[in-house]
């Protein structure tokens, strides 16, 4: 069987190509049948044409944008927040032992809630706007941050750093030169983690906190209107941005490290 | 006082009897008490208005109170069974659906894009969608679990499934191994560890979107006692539901830890007779 395959690469790529659209298409033929029942399915089941037609229209508004831009404003204000105090904090605990037996259990507790079960406690205690928002998806970024980041400066090879030693890095010098480089994949990995996670929590503040700007937001009022077909223009954005969003992650990490293994290479 | 003399009693029962070995076993409670102590003397100074800031012993009243009422246990009973339905039901059609993924070229070739494309949405994304289509009801929560469970559990099958070793097989057919052992023997065995972790990561996910959607939409469960305490401005049983919720989560994640090992162990040594 495997002997087969790469034989004639060409035909069996253009058949499985096609055969991945059959399900979809039949699929989307079935949801266009029941959309076409009756009214009470139209509503569940909304037409193609009428997805096709609201994503127009909430394009040419400009509303699909205005919204998208809030959603991806408060991600990366919260990225960039919980990115840097997780890398901080996983330094710190890298090389404090005082640091790490102090905070350890308080992290690790507070880090076994639901993020979005915090959601009640800090909309008592922040309201629903918009610091509310931007705590939530600086925790999400937080977290994964704070453990690869420790986990990589803990993992590094004892040898690189008598490496640095037998070169006589001072404790900066070794950490800039040394230990960091060699803690970067890790850290990169956390960063990984954090955006899709940042995203989705971004999405689901604004679900919860229902006012202000955001897909969630216009997901949520969407849904009060029952606008199914708004409905699914935002969850198809959410979705591919959340894709785009994690490439893109995932090229910076390549390139980062690549550079990296160029230069001591 | 007497709060806080309960709160103490608790924690630390258990390192009492290792204490005479070991001092360090104290070291990690630091921290978690002198924070209750702060929370404590700041709540008592009364600086913050009690919307803002409980005193420790009020949300212990309220954790008795609800106890006592039952309150809690039948909010977390609703969120517990609709957690185990859903994720039963998302678990098993997903080790399927990923087995058949990894086995057959047909399901490949026919379903593999589609299930690529449709799991790369999040669950959250789909929330208003499936309110439209189910209503707010229990069909609600089991099906959002549903589909927070299979995918994971599918990607980790399929991957599992994948990952044995062809010389497995090799092995199996040299030693003329029956097709069942060769697959209770040789092929589950190699696959149920990356499974474990996707099924554990699937747990900790459905319990995490479970709170979410109580919080949303929901007339029972613990998301919706939080999301009412939240209206009514009741601070205290909020966190209630936090510790609560916190406590599951962690209790889940631990347990299936602890399962994986037992399962993981039972391999080894299965290994080496």
């Amino acid at each position: 069987m495997s002997g087969n395959a790469p034989r004639r690469p060409g035909e069996a790529g253009r058949l499985l190509h096609l055969k991945g659209w059959l399900v979809p298409v039949l699929l989307l033929a079935v949801w266009q049948y029941m959309a076409g029942l009756s009214q009470a399915h139209a509503h569940a089941f909304v037409p193609l044409q009428q997805v096709v037609e609201a994503a127009r229209q909430l394009i040419l508004s400009g509303e699909l944008w205005l919204n998208l831009l809030g959603s991806l404003q408060r991600t990366s204000t919260g990225l960039v927040i919980g990115s840097l105090a997780g890398l901080a904090l996983g330094i710190l605990l890298a090389f404090s032992r005082i640091a790490l037996t102090l905070v350890s259990p308080l992290f690790h507790s507070i880090r076994q809630v639901p993020l979005l079960g915090l959601t009640p406690l800090i909309a008592l205690w922040m309201g629903n706007g918009e610091p509310a928002k931007i705590f939530l998806v600086s925790l999400a970024a937080f977290y994964p941050l704070v453990l690869n980041t420790y986990e990589g400066l803990r993992n590094v090879d004892p040898q690189y750093q008598e490496l640095g030693r037998i070169l006589g890095f001072n404790r900066l010098l070794l950490f800039r030169r040394v230990l960091l480089p060699a803690a970067l994949p890790s850290i990169f990995t956390g960063l990984q983690q954090a955006v899709p996670f940042a995203w989705i929590t971004a999405l689901g503040s604004e679900l919860l906190f229902n006012a202000g700007t955001g897909l969630g937001s216009l997901m949520m009022t969407a849904e009060v209107g029952a606008r199914m077909d708004i409905i699914i223009v935002c969850a198809v954005t959410v979705t591919l941005l959340g894709m785009l969003m994690s490439y893109l992650v995932g090229a910076l990490a390549n390139r980062v490290l690549n550079r990296g293994t160029v230069k001591t290479g | 006082m007497a709060v806080i003399g309960e709160v103490l009693t608790g924690p630390a029962d258990r390192p009492r009897r290792s204490l005479r070995l070991n001092p360090a076993v104290l070291a990690p409670l630091v921290s978690p008490l002198a924070l209750l102590a702060i929370w404590y003397w700041v709540a008592s100074r009364e600086i913050f208005p009690e919307q803002i800031l409980v005193p420790p012993g009020v949300v212990l009243e309220a954790f008795r109170e609800l106890t006592e009422s039952g309150e809690l246990q039948e909010h977390l009973g609703i969120s517990l069974y609709r957690l185990t339905l859903g994720f039963l039901i998302g678990a098993l059609s997903g080790l399927i659906f990923g087995v058949l993924l990894a086995l057959s070229r047909q399901v490949r070739d026919y379903a593999g894009s589609l299930f690529q494309a449709l799991r790369q949405i999040p669950t959250l994304a789909l929330i208003p969608m499936f309110i439209l289509f189910f209503g707010i009801g229990e069909t609600l929560k089991v099906v959002i679990i549903v589909k927070a469970t299979f995918f994971p559990v599918a990607v980790a099958a399929w991957d599992g499934v994948k990952g044995i070793p062809t010389q497995y097989l090799e092995v199996g057919h040299l030693y003329r191994l029956k097709r069942r052992d060769l697959w209770l023997r040789l092929v589950l065995p190699a696959a149920v560890s990356p499974l474990l972790t996707g099924i554990r990561i699937a747990l900790g996910r459905s319990w995490l979107v479970l709170v979410a959607v109580e919080l949303l939409a929901a007339d029972s469960g613990i998301g919706q006692m939080m999301e009412l305490a939240r209206q009514m401005m009741r601070l205290d049983i909020v966190m209630v539901g936090v510790f609560v919720t916190g406590i599951i989560g962690f209790a889940l994640d631990k347990g299936f830890r602890l399962l994986e090992r037992l399962l993981l162990r039972g391999r080894i040594a299965e290994k080496t007779t």
